[in-house]
């Protein structure tokens, strides 16, 4: 784009996939780079937000968190409605919870913002010995939806500010800059791809 | 406690200075009805005005009131004011006949009275505080049924009231009697002269600054000075809206040059009011300072905002887009009616005091009481917490209650027995079950780590919570396991230690809060949804915020509801407000006060902030750790006796933690679901 670095963005971005496979780790690397063992279960849902700088923007994440449990699924809708980019987690040391990222692709391909940027994030990475998803069957998966790829470590911090870079890189680069706090916007098809609207 | 719904939505209170000015007025006309001669008063008083179910409250806190009957009558046409106490009726046993007759006003001539301070808000909990010349100033007189406007309409139609310029809910009575006043208030002149001010500005640290502002009288310099010593007035810093509020006095109020004279003896509501306090309350005075100052950590926000332009801001429903509306119920919280002060925590002798020589529990009621104001020291909650719970009936003995250990301890064995027995082929072909225990075990290794009792490689506490969890998972197999189920063992484990206790005290939480985690999110619904009502009873203004931000979904407090707020505080804490909640003392509901008492004491930064719902959860999320809880617990229990029937009328049938109301099905499936 040719206004290198003015150009501010505001993106909802939503992390969604099964219990314990590292979305809230994920995040507090990203956040405020720390790493926790035993990072409690997230209730409800988390909010955070991180600023990113790309080559010709500036791109504040707003990030929901959510709890990774079927039974809350119903309140997925409520925080992946109008976001931008979402992020699905699964464990690569849990096959489970590959095919439950998966469940997690359809509905955001049913129910999403058709112009979602979407990641896969095989999270632990670090735990090779444990591996039962092999990068090669993720990455045609992902190819196959669309979605771009990447083996994550929390703990590690392998590829995690690498996962929201690529995230940042691909979001369209139509918001007015006169929108800095992210208040809704006409629905405008570019517009929606990248502001956060109202989630009630 | 019942609202009068149409008199206070009519905020304009031009009507009553016009009822004062009319003749023949509807409240006249009704006030005549009721005209009659009581055998106790003299014979020739006439009753003019008769209003029952009037109280007072001897101490701040909401839980101890004297109602009585507030009257008025003429005698040789001087009005005269008086509140008797119903005769064997309070609130609380220990208000004594002494206290009753303390507080009784018996016939004061208005002859006598300076002023009466009205305080309408738009929630119920109307009072007037009557000011006499000689300086005192009764206790607040709370109307619990309404009709402060109608009262001072009649007192109006007999004395003459005129409108402070300092503090338009402050009406001062000016005695016909005097020729001077008479002369003065016949003039009625609109004021053409801004109230000085200099008054408008206060310094912020209080104090005796008002004897420096050249004030004639030396009586009203003395005054002025000798009540504001008490600190109690809020920090008023020069504020718009004072300006604002002056200008609409100008406007609407006809005072005259000694009204507003006479007014500057008074110009504080709070310096009165102060006074007042110390006079009635028999508190030490550093406790009202200690509060405020308190207060002023958490909401120093709030404080700028004085009592008195809020309120007539509130009072001329001049719409302002300046910043936060005022807290409807911020001057009772600040001055007057809260929760009780926490007691020390209760301890092994005093429990046993509540326990006949079998050891059954005499009175639940007075050791949920007592638990509810202090708490139990930790050595005793083992032996407490099971009948907080209910997996204990009051009514058992001892024995009784050791042999229902044994039993539910074998019970407990075969339940166990259920998962334990399951083979490794047959786990292969159980899905569900394979399921539930992975679920378990990623959550019982991440649950209150930090935390002596769990922590650790190997940890054998980590393994019961997991046994339990999954035994409950068998036990509930409907409900199965749920994330959050081990915020709330974690606790009781920790407290009760051993394993099938802590099983059936879980058990027995369940029972209420397992619609919490109901897969149609039923249970946390019609809490979200009770929560929003309360919020609209009890603080309209911070309602009407959510409601134009798209919030009154409430599930920036859905973590807070859904585990008790086991993720807001440090362990011992959660303990303390778990016990607190658990007794169902004032309210089965009291979490969702506490949720309201919260709420209000971060409303202005909410608020003036424009928080939207994302910077809303975060910061409500972001609150973890960081909330006072004696304090929190106060505003709560002040709050569920301030919304009285109206709040357990917001609150629908059957919300958890009340037991379901359908003992059918409690669980209600869906396929494929976990």
């Amino acid at each position: 784009m040719a206004s290198a670095g003015n150009k501010s963005i505001n993106a909802k971005l939503v992390l969604l996939g099964d219990v314990g496979a590292g979305k809230s780790s994920l995040v507090l690397r990203f956040v405020k780079d720390q790493f926790v063992e035993f990072q409690e279960s997230t209730i409800g849902a988390a909010f955070f937000s991180q600023t990113l700088a790309v080559n010709d923007a500036t791109v504040k994440f707003e990030i929901w968190d959510t709890a990774g449990q079927e039974r809350y699924h119903s309140l997925a809708p409520m925080y992946y409605r109008g976001a931008a980019a979402a992020i699905i987690v699964f464990d690569i040391t849990n096959q489970v919870s590959f095919e439950r990222a998966k469940k997690w692709v359809q509905e955001l391909q049913a129910q999403g913002n058709p112009n979602m940027v979407m990641a896969l994030a095989g999270n632990k990475a670090d735990l090779l010995d444990a591996r039962k998803v092999t990068p090669e069957e993720a990455e045609i998966y992902a190819q196959e939806n669309s979605l771009f790829f990447m083996e994550t470590s929390a703990k590690t911090a392998t590829n995690v500010k690498d996962i929201f870079y690529e995230i940042a890189k691909r979001l369209p680069r139509v918001q007015p800059a006169e929108n800095p706090t992210g208040v809704v916007l006409p629905n405008g098809p570019g517009a929606t791809a990248v502001s956060s609207s109202c989630c009630a | 406690m019942s609202m009068e719904a149409s008199e206070l939505q009519d905020l304009s209170d031009d009507a009553d200075y016009a009822a004062s000015q009319q003749q023949g007025s509807a409240s006249m006309m009704r006030c005549d009805s009721s005209k009659r001669s009581s055998p106790s008063e003299h014979e020739d008083a006439e009753l003019i005005y008769l209003k029952d179910n009037v109280a007072i409250h001897p101490t701040q806190f909401a839980s101890e009131r004297i109602s009585g009957r507030l009257k008025l009558t003429k005698q040789d046409s001087i009005l005269f004011l008086s509140w008797i106490p119903y005769k064997g009726q309070s609130s609380n046993a220990k208000l004594s006949e002494k206290d009753r007759s303390l507080y009784t006003i018996t016939a004061v001539p208005f002859t006598e009275v300076r002023s009466i301070k009205r305080h309408t808000p738009a929630f119920g909990w109307q009072y007037v505080i009557v000011v006499q010349s000689s300086g005192l100033a009764h206790p607040p007189l709370y109307f619990y049924n309404g009709g402060v406007r109608e009262f001072l309409a009649i007192v109006k139609q007999h004395v003459f009231l005129a409108r402070s310029a300092e503090d338009a809910s402050v009406f001062l009575v000016n005695d016909f009697q005097s020729p001077l006043q008479r002369t003065l208030s016949s003039l009625e002149l609109p004021s053409s002269l801004p109230v000085a001010s200099g008054q408008s500005t206060y310094p912020s640290d209080g104090g005796s600054l008002n004897e420096n502002q050249g004030r004639t009288s030396s009586d009203v310099g003395n005054r002025v000075s000798s009540l504001s010593q008490y600190g109690l007035r809020k920090h008023k810093s020069h504020d718009p809206t004072r300006d604002l509020s002056i200008h609409l006095l100008e406007k609407f109020s006809l005072v005259t040059k000694f009204a507003r004279e006479t007014t500057t003896q008074l110009f504080s509501e709070n310096n009165g009011f102060g006074s007042a306090d110390r006079r009635w309350n028999n508190q030490p005075v550093h406790s009202y300072s200690d509060k405020l100052s308190n207060i002023a950590e958490e909401k120093h926000h709030e404080i700028s905002h004085s009592y008195s332009e809020n309120d007539l801001l509130k009072d001329e429903d001049i719409s302002n887009d300046i910043d936060v509306p005022a807290d409807p119920l911020e001057f009772n919280k600040l001055s007057l009616v809260w929760g009780k002060p926490r007691q020390p925590q209760m301890g092994s002798k005093e429990f046993t005091a509540f326990l006949d020589s079998e050891g059954r529990v005499v009175e639940s009621k007075a050791l949920r009481e007592r638990v509810f104001y202090g708490g139990i020291e930790h050595q005793l909650r083992r032996e407490v917490w099971p009948f907080l719970l209910g997996y204990y009936a009051y009514d058992l003995t001892y024995a009784e209650r050791e042999y229902l250990r044994s039993v539910k301890r074998m019970e407990y064995a075969t339940l166990k027995q259920q998962w334990q027995s399951i083979s490794p082929e047959q786990a292969k072909r159980f899905t569900k079950y394979r399921e539930r225990k992975g679920l378990i075990d990623k959550d019982v290794v991440r649950t209150d780590r930090a935390f002596e009792y769990y922590e650790g490689d190997d940890n054998l506490n980590v393994n019961s919570m997991r046994d339990i969890l999954l035994t409950y998972s068998f036990y509930n197999f409907d409900l199965g396991y749920c994330q959050g189920m081990s915020d709330y063992l974690s606790p009781i484990l920790f407290v009760m230690g051993d394993e099938s206790e802590s099983f059936w005290c879980f058990v027995a939480l369940m029972e209420r809060l397992g619609p919490n985690f109901n897969r149609d999110q039923n249970g946390m619904h019609t809490q979200l949804f009770a929560l929003s009502k309360l919020v609209e009873l009890l603080d309209s203004p911070l309602h009407n915020y959510f409601k134009q931000n798209d919030c009154l979904n409430y599930f920036f407090c859905f973590r807070w509801i859904l585990i008790q707020f086991k993720r807001e505080f440090e362990y011992e804490k959660t303990m303390q407000l778990w016990e607190v909640l658990w007794t169902h003392y004032l309210s089965e509901h009291l979490h969702l006060y506490v949720c309201v008492a919260i709420l209000k004491r971060f409303r202005s930064k909410i608020i003036g902030e424009q928080m939207d719902f994302d910077t809303l959860l975060k910061f409500i999320n972001e609150l973890s750790g960081h909330i006072d809880l004696d304090s929190t617990i106060r505003d709560a229990e002040a709050l569920c006796i301030c919304a009285g029937e109206n709040g357990a009328a917001s609150i629908p049938p059957g919300t958890p933690p009340s037991l379901p109301l359908d003992e059918g099905i409690l669980y209600p499936q869906e396929d494929d679901v976990l």
